[in-house]
């Protein structure tokens, strides 16, 4: 293992400014087979992919503000792989134009003791969902067919209740900032998937009841 | 989602300590490296390029009254695609190099403590399988000390090789050799748990504000 | 260029040794076809069979020269298949495209490797013979004679008893864990995780390990495509002195006709390395030398000595 020459390495590493652009939608169960099929035919070639993950929301609160949001993601069904923790910026406003929903992504990867982790710094678990589902890919897009569950007994991710009889159909793009192409290219997709599923640009700030 | 391919060093590391060499008397930190250097090459070390490790403090903002605890973001040039964010004696994690870049976003709730970034370079040296890494110590642009940190390559339990490096660094360090680091000591599982890329983090921690705390020598910076 | 050449010259003889044999065959069956009209009318018995003779000397006589002028004409032809050594693949030579497709000097390679390989192959062969045969005597002494009917039996255990004696000996030693595998047919490659310090590989051919490799216990023992990497040697120097001195005890511990009792054997000795980086060498008392620790274990007290230690 022969270090690279400490001149060249940055301090801090990582990607700066990434952004996530995204579309959403549901589908009802009962449309949830054509919906996969259509998917298996339009995404890239590969070895269907399926998982189970639990995820954890933390809050941080500061003295004035809203919130600061953390989410915590681990694989159910690869009990071994690293936890998944994922900031998520405001959505951007602006052009009106532009198809699909942009905010600003932090994605790290982090070892087991997360959770004890981000206690310690302050953050406080807000709730919890099991959600699982089906992967497809096309070029650098991610097209994410899940179900959610709630968790019944805090913790235990056996016991579970659905929370609808649909399912989330999430499309999304990883780009560094101002790449708006990537958006054309989602809303063409998104078109082909029609009449099955309607992705739209939803933003989850004006969700809050 | 489900998706992450990473390259975390979770485990798999094997021993290593981290020591404090003593700068000799009326000698600069330089003079006393390169001592460490010859050394090292009479006893037919090959010089092996060069490693970092640093560390940055940060204490949160948001916590009023009580002074909070701090917390350390460290790299490791061994792992240049990880980071080690730890509390002292309390929880850590092993996180890809994105954890900065969300220590930035954190910035209103964690604030970084420009004065005391800390540096630690020098250059690997490698004797049959044992890596040796010798060490200057800086914080704000002066020498503060030496380190030096000896990893036996094929052993992952700390227990099983501690003679054997004791012996080994009794052989370029003199008979003032270390006790075991305590980080290993004090770990539930014992002398026989698995050694991590933490442990020697923690060791580094260690060094780091034992250095800190001490008056800076004035005759021995470089 | 100068085979092409002679073909071309030959091309001539060829028609002309053609046009031979259809004389040839044209004169003999005349021959016949004049037998089978027999003899012809004539006023005496006698003109009717000297006439015959006549003519059927005659016919014959044809005969004779036509054969004559072709053997001649082969003489000419020659015999290109016959004057290769390869017979003929020596044809092959003749292709005139021989930049392109070096076929012929590659087959000439191929039969010159193969002819060394068997001549190799025979000697060593004989001088394994001779060397198990001086093994035998040392650990079984009359009952050497016996040997060559037990060997081919031992070599075709069923898998199902290989697998029940490697998970006995498993239950002897509980700081080692054995995984077996058989990535090839029904030979086994075991996998051998000695307590914290090593993974050891022993690969088997039914209950006789046939090689084996010692690698850290951090270091991977799979390829990237996810199957058993019974090849590539540990980076570590101390995993790869552990590796020549396991080949040398494969070779100590023999018992053909026992081989359970030699996988239990050297399991035992494996064993002893439990603590590879505890013991100080019995002969110098030092952990290390030359930045190693001792990595000989004594074949019979299981002692750790160094390699330059050890008596």
């Amino acid at each position: 293992m022969e270090a690279p020459p400490v001149a060249v390495m940055p301090v801090t590493g990582g990607t700066i400014n990434m952004m996530e652009y995204l579309l959403q939608g549901s589908v009802l169960d009962q449309a949830l087979e054509s919906l996969l099929h259509r998917l298996r035919g339009l995404c890239d070639n590969m070895e269907p992919e399926t998982f189970t993950d639990h995820e954890l929301v933390y809050l941080l609160k500061g003295q004035q503000g809203n919130p600061f949001i953390l989410r915590a993601r681990r694989s159910l069904s690869h009990p071994t792989s690293p936890w998944h923790l994922r900031y998520l910026g405001q959505p951007e406003v602006g052009d009106k134009s532009r198809h699909a929903l942009v905010r600003n992504c932090v994605d790290v990867a982090a070892s087991h003791s997360l959770p004890e982790f981000l206690n310690e710094m302050g953050f406080r678990m807000d709730h919890e969902f099991v959600a699982n589902g089906h992967i497809f890919r096309k070029g650098a897009m991610k097209v994410v067919v899940s179900k959610l569950s709630r968790i019944l007994v805090p913790g235990n991710t056996e016991n579970t209740e659905r929370l609808s009889l649909s399912c989330l159909v999430e499309l999304s793009l990883l780009a560094p900032a101002g790449q708006d192409t990537a958006s054309e290219e989602m809303r063409s997709f998104a078109e082909q998937l029609k009449p099955l599923v309607h992705l739209e640009k939803i933003d989850p700030s004006k969700q809050r009841h | 989602m489900s998706l992450m391919r990473s390259e975390l060093h979770f485990s798999n590391v094997s021993f290593c300590s981290v020591c404090q060499v003593p700068v000799a008397e009326g000698k600069s930190v330089q003079h006393t490296v390169d001592v460490l250097h010859k050394k090292l090459e009479q006893m037919g070390s090959v010089k092996q390029g060069s490693f970092c490790v640093d560390c940055e403090t940060y204490h949160a903002t948001n916590v009023s009254g009580q002074p909070s605890k701090l917390l350390y973001v460290m790299h490791n040039s061994e792992t240049p695609r990880s980071c080690m964010a730890l509390y002292e004696g309390g929880p850590c994690i092993v996180a890809d190099a994105n954890f900065d870049v969300l220590m930035v976003k954190l910035k209103s709730h964690f604030q970084n403590a420009k004065g005391h970034k800390v540096e630690c370079r020098g250059s690997r040296y490698r004797y049959c399988d044992f890596l040796i890494k010798v060490g200057t110590v800086t914080m704000s642009s002066s020498a503060r000390g030496i380190s030096v940190e000896v990893e036996y390559c094929p052993c992952v339990v700390p227990g099983d090789c501690w003679n054997l490096m004791k012996e080994f660094m009794q052989s370029f360090l003199g008979p003032s050799v270390p006790e075991l680091p305590s980080v290993f000591a004090t770990k539930p599982e014992g002398l026989f748990a698995q050694a991590e890329i933490v442990d020697t983090m923690t060791q580094y921690l260690e060094l780091f504000n034992k250095l800190r705390k001490s008056q800076i020598p004035g005759s021995n910076v470089r | 260029m100068a085979d092409v050449v002679n073909v071309g010259v030959n091309l001539e003889a060829f028609s002309h040794a053609i046009s031979g044999i259809q004389a040839l065959r044209s004169s003999v069956s005349r021959v016949f076809e004049f037998l089978k009209d027999g003899m012809k009318n004539r006023e005496t018995l006698e003109g009717r069979e000297k006439q015959f003779i006549a003519e059927f000397q005659d016919n014959l006589q044809a005969v004779n020269r036509d054969l004559n002028e072709l053997e001649r004409l082969s003489g000419l032809v020659g015999r290109p298949s016959e004057s290769h050594p390869l017979h003929n693949s020596g044809l092959l030579s003749l292709d005139p495209v021989q930049d392109k497709t070096p076929l012929y000097s590659q087959l000439l390679q191929a039969y010159k490797w193969s002819n060394k390989l068997q001549y190799h192959a025979g000697l060593a062969s004989s001088l394994l013979n001779q060397q198990s045969l001086k093994r035998s005597a040392n650990q079984m002494g009359a009952s050497a004679k016996r040997r060559p009917k037990v060997q081919p039996s031992t070599l075709v255990l069923p898998p199902q008893y290989v697998d029940d004696v490697i998970s006995r000996i498993g239950r002897m030693f509980p700081d080692m864990t054995i995984e077996l595998f058989r990535p090839n047919g029904t030979s086994a490659v075991l996998l051998v995780t000695l307590g914290k310090v090593f993974k050891a590989l022993l690969v088997m051919r039914s209950l006789f390990i046939d090689r084996t490799l010692v690698r850290g216990y951090n270091e991977n023992n799979y390829n990237e495509d996810g199957k058993l990497d019974i090849w590539t040697k540990s980076k570590y120097q101390v995993f790869q002195k552990v590796t020549d001195h396991a080949s040398t005890a494969l070779l100590h511990y023999q018992l053909p006709q026992m081989p359970d009792v030699v996988v239990r054997s050297f399991m035992t000795w494996l064993r002893s390395y439990i603590k590879l980086f505890q013991s100080p060498c019995q002969r110098c008392g030092r952990f290390l030398q030359d930045g190693l620790p001792p990595t000989w274990r004594d074949f019979r007290t299981l002692e750790a000595f160094h390699d330059t230690c050890r008596m």
